[in-house]
């Protein structure tokens, strides 16, 4: 690294302001000139993949943070950057990048990359921020935004399925609002790392419970978590299969970062870990069940999201480096794997037995869907194995109720491979009709159709370069852990702010 | 004498403001009073925000106001508060938007025919037959049959609904 690159160093704000910018610019440039208005949005999200990685190698992973509008936390905002934070904040562009809507055109192609841009800026918010208040009205927008995106197919089922998601979403925000109130009541503070400074103090206690379950409910609307998640099924079903992909992939993994640094700074309690433990544990039945029950491949796939985002919670609720460890793998896999689904769910709309003798007319869809199960299932050599074997033996070393867990995770893995195979044999079975697309869709383009090869290259990468991307994961999940770190990063002065009782 | 203080007062109004939008979400099948519940709840949280910030006797937070080392209350919550009510304003007024075009599509904003029908669209979309029970439900049947060709046509904005679009 040169002295060049060092003494320029991009904020970190930058790769949120600029789809902001760009969304509410595409309306007026659009009308100007319609290529520069296409190309505005894909545009943006290149630069904003740029200024992440940029991020990454100015500072080399090591963790800092920036006020907005230099007013100093705890009053100010502050932006917390580190491996975690930027893991996910690079995701949000790429993955927007890849289901970007090429295929509508017109009026409702300027709309929905204008929402999808909002909703890039606000996702990336939610991963950078560091502060509770900030994080919420960064979560409303990618409601919002999402909210837009589910209803983006203009038939009457989608309008009913977004409305019910709709308000599901507003009442758990409104849940989390309330868990934020509580907070400030009992700590007179909203930045996460003086939150994490007091909470010994002030927050391991009923109350304080009870404010986590709170936030808990608000943030697993998006996190698909168990008792919220009937507009999964709905929402998947009716919408496009590129804003199923980016709902199930992308938005859900950031409300589990929420989550997580809630639980690992916060709410650092053995209570709160049991009862995300046990969300976990009932959203991963239930989801495998209904998977198993459903007789539609986005449906199928929707459901099994909300059992793999339930596998998800119970690799966090493990206490220290490697519960963070194995959330952190298992969530990355099933961010990759679920977003290549959804792409071949794209064109394989209807039901199942319509898919009959697919395999065999387009080979390649056909093996991509046979690795991704098999990933799913956890096969030996490739990451999905080594993602459920880190959950398995850390369930292992841990108590009764982990031990439960652990138990469920291998009847439902039989329940997986069930309905998954199911679906290979059918793929492969002699003759079988034309493909149906899913009606109401747009014919995918010719873009779309790489996206699910492109993720299963990553997916072959990633088993090839196992021992490398598991120790930068645990370099990640040290990082993640390192509460006095945190604080330290966010209050660099040795004297920390004073807590709410020794005001003036 | 009031046995209450007036925190225990204004603290009970906000809870309940909340238990009572919550529960009419839960309880109510009609769209629009779902929305007006929501909206009473936003109300009842955006209150338990402010009541976060209060102390007894204080005043307003204004600078110049009162004479220095006056007890004032937090003004953290109160500009809290102005964006949790924009935001709750801009969801709702989505939801309304929304719920228009549900209307126009189905003709109804009962929830509980509402699902029925996307169920049914949805299944018919994916071409697959309804998953319901085969048997008769004991009693009087929850909701009278959906006359068929009531509804599906064209909204204003010039929108397809499903079955013509299929």
């Amino acid at each position: 690294m040169n002295s060049s690159a060092l003494a320029w160093v991009v904020n970190p704000a930058l790769p949120i302001v600029l789809p902001l910018l760009a969304a509410f610019l595409l309306g007026p440039v659009t009308r100007v000139s319609a290529f520069v208005g296409r190309l505005l949005g894909p545009l943006t999200l290149a630069i904003c993949v740029w200024l992440i990685g940029e991020l990454w190698l100015a500072h080399g992973g090591e963790p800092f943070a920036v006020a907005i509008g230099t007013f100093a936390a705890p009053l100010g905002i502050v932006l917390y950057v580190d491996r975690i934070a930027l893991l996910f904040a690079a995701a949000v562009p790429i993955f927007a990048l890849l289901f970007w809507p090429w295929e509508v055109s017109g009026e409702r192609a300027t709309r929905e990359s204008a929402l999808l841009l909002i909703l890039v800026a606000s996702a990336t918010g939610l991963a950078l921020s560091g502060d509770i208040f900030n994080i919420y009205v960064f979560y409303e927008l990618v409601a919002v935004a999402s909210f837009g995106l589910a209803a983006s197919n203009a038939t009457g089922q989608a309008y009913v399925a977004t409305i019910r998601y709709l308000l599901q979403s507003a009442t758990g925000s409104l849940l989390a609002l309330i868990g934020i109130a509580i907070l400030y009541l009992k700590t007179g503070t909203l930045t996460l790392a003086h939150l994490a400074e007091l909470a010994p103090s002030t927050l391991h206690d009923p109350l304080g419970l009870a404010a986590f379950a709170l936030l808990l409910i608000g943030f697993g609307v998006k996190a698909e978590m168990f008792p919220v998640n009937t507009w999964v099924p709905e929402v998947y079903a009716t919408a496009p299969a590129r804003v199923s992909a980016l709902l199930a992939g992308l938005v859900s993994k950031l409300a589990v970062l929420v989550v997580v640094r809630l639980l690992v700074l916060v709410f650092n309690q053995p209570e709160a870990s049991q009862l995300l433990l046990v969300l976990g544990a009932l959203g991963m039945i239930s989801g495998e069940l209904s998977a198993w029950r459903a007789r539609d491949f986005s449906r199928m796939l929707a459901f099994s999201s909300i059992g793999q985002l339930g596998m998800v919670f119970i690799a966090f609720a493990l206490p220290g480096e490697i519960g963070v460890l194995a959330g952190l793998a298992v969530a990355l896999h099933h961010l990759v794997l679920k977003s290549g689904l959804f792409a071949l769910a794209a064109r394989w709309g209807g039901s199942m037995e319509a898919l009959a003798g697919l395999g065999r007319r387009s080979p390649l869809a056909g093996a991509i869907y046979v690795l991704f199960a098999l990933s799913m299932i956890g096969v030996p050599p490739l990451p999905g194995f080594w993602a459920k074997l880190v959950v398995l033996v850390a369930l292992a070393q841990q108590g009764p109720l982990e031990l439960a867990a652990m138990g469920a995770i291998l009847v439902v893995t039989a329940i997986e491979a069930n309905y998954l195979f199911r679906l290979a044999v059918v793929l492969y079975r002699k003759g079988g009709a034309a493909a149906v697309p899913a009606s109401g869709v747009p014919a995918p383009a010719l873009g779309a159709g790489l996206v699910a090869p492109l993720l299963c290259l990553t997916l072959l990468a990633a088993t090839v370069a196992i021992v490398p991307v598991t120790e930068g994961l645990r370099s990640v999940a040290r990082q993640t852990v390192d509460v006095a770190g945190y604080v330290r990063t966010v209050f660099p002065s040795a004297q920390p702010p004073l807590a709410r009782k020794e005001w003036p | 004498m009031i046995p209450f203080s007036l925190e225990t007062i204004l603290y009970t109004c906000a809870i309940g403001m909340v238990v009572i939008g919550v529960f009419g979400l839960v309880l109510s099948n009609h769209l629009l009073r779902m929305v007006l519940a929501l909206s009473v709840a936003e109300a009842g949280g955006n209150l338990l925000v402010v009541l976060a910030g209060y102390r007894g006797g204080a005043i307003a937070p204004i600078i110049g106001y009162a004479a220095p080392g006056t007890l004032m209350v937090d003004p953290v919550p109160q500009a809290l508060v102005l964006t949790s009510i924009v935001i709750g304003v801009g969801v709702e007024a989505l939801a309304v938007a929304i719920l228009i075009r549900v209307y126009r599509a189905y003709g109804s904003l009962d929830l509980r025919l509402l699902v029925e029908r996307m169920q049914g669209d949805m299944a018919k979309a994916a071409g697959i037959p309804r998953t319901t029970s085969t048997h008769a439900p004991a009693g009087e049947r929850p909701l009278p049959p959906i006359p068929v060709g009531a509804r599906h046509q064209p909204d204003a904005v010039g929108h397809l609904a499903p079955e013509v679009q299929s």
